[in-house]
């Protein structure tokens, strides 16, 4: 059906985010296999307007949170609560780079040749001796060293993550280059090494 | 999540943590991570030459319970065997030993890659 998540199932209008219609207020019956780029309306494009993003998921909650349907019927009922899940779920994965990056990649490897466990050459060594020193840094309490340690990841990972976009660009100008998915894919598994001493040294 | 009480012990007193001299051309060190999860874990062992067999091996895991119990049992278990036997070593094997959780096979499997990889290093250097 050509119409399906584009026009409202009651009144006909065309949809923001296929979960609802702004226009005469109903719950719209959706699959459950639409990706989280649809439930918010989006194409499957990197580059996304953030506050855009997160007005129209305060706008859906407004609308569909399971708490305005305690008294309506059934389906209705279940309705808002599979759409409440649905919105939280991709709004929570599109909100931030990385995650974003995450979830989008093997939407656009349709050859499915990503190699997805590819580091930077060296990478984990690197990663394995940050731990260690780490280690010795948390143990005798080193401030600064902790400090310089947490500020040089930080600019690492900002790095990374700003390199995203100009990437994904590159790749919808030149779709038949797979290379492209394959270096997002290795900068985000370096990306998640990153996270992971930054979380560390963060929770300390 | 519930680990099983033999992911705690290992992860309460994990066995073998510590490493072996890289530089010497009777160990071997495999180094190995899961981006998934962004976990590490170094795996070294000390074979003798003349048998062939693994007598001593060190782990030094950064990661989850379930990733520090794997490395740990795993070097317990490739110490005493011939280096053959322990490239033998299937992670299901970990995974039953442990109980892990379908959520936790991959550590087992990094244990197991970690295994192949020292077992590997191994041999590129003696035959080198």
């Amino acid at each position: 059906m050509a119409s399906e998540h584009t026009s409202c199932q009651s009144c006909g209008d065309s949809l923001i985010s296929p979960l609802f219609c702004f226009s005469c207020n109903s719950l719209q019956t959706v699959s459950d296999d639409i990706d989280h780029f649809k439930v918010m309306g989006l194409p499957h494009c990197f580059e996304i307007d953030s506050a855009e993003l997160e007005n129209l998921y305060q706008r859906l909650t407004l609308e569909m949170h399971p708490d305005f349907f305690v008294e309506a019927p059934e389906k209705q009922k279940h309705l808002s609560e599979k759409s409440s899940v649905m919105l939280n779920a991709a709004y929570s994965t599109l909100r931030e780079p990385s995650s974003r990056a995450k979830y989008l990649l093997p939407l656009l490897d349709r050859e499915k040749s990503l190699e997805t466990d590819a580091l930077p050459e060296r990478f984990l060594q690197e990663m394995f001796t940050f731990q260690e020193s780490l280690d010795e840094m948390l143990e005798s309490g080193d401030q600064s060293a902790l400090c310089k340690m947490n500020e040089d990841l930080q600019n690492r990972h900002t790095f990374i993550e700003s390199n995203y976009a100009d990437l994904f660009k590159k790749f919808e100008t030149s779709p038949e280059n797979h290379e492209i998915l394959q270096q997002l894919q290795t900068q985000l598994n370096a990306e998640r090494y990153l996270r992971r001493l930054l979380d560390r040294i963060n929770s300390e | 999540m519930a680990y099983s009480e033999k992911v705690i012990d290992h992860y309460n007193d994990p066995k073998n943590v510590g490493s072996l001299d890289k530089n010497d051309e009777n160990t071997g060190t495999g180094l190995v991570g899961a981006p998934e999860c962004g976990d590490v874990m170094k795996l070294q062992i000390q074979v003798n030459p003349d048998t062939n067999e693994i007598v001593d091996a060190k782990f030094k895991t950064f990661g989850c319970g379930s990733a520090i119990a794997s490395s740990s049992l795993a070097t317990e278990w490739v110490k005493g065997k011939s280096i053959d036997e322990a490239m033998s070593i299937k992670n299901t094997e970990i995974v039953e030993e442990l109980s892990l959780p379908p959520v936790k096979i991959h550590c087992s499997v990094l244990a197991e890659d970690a295994i192949k990889a020292a077992i590997s290093d191994y041999r590129k250097r003696s035959e080198g």
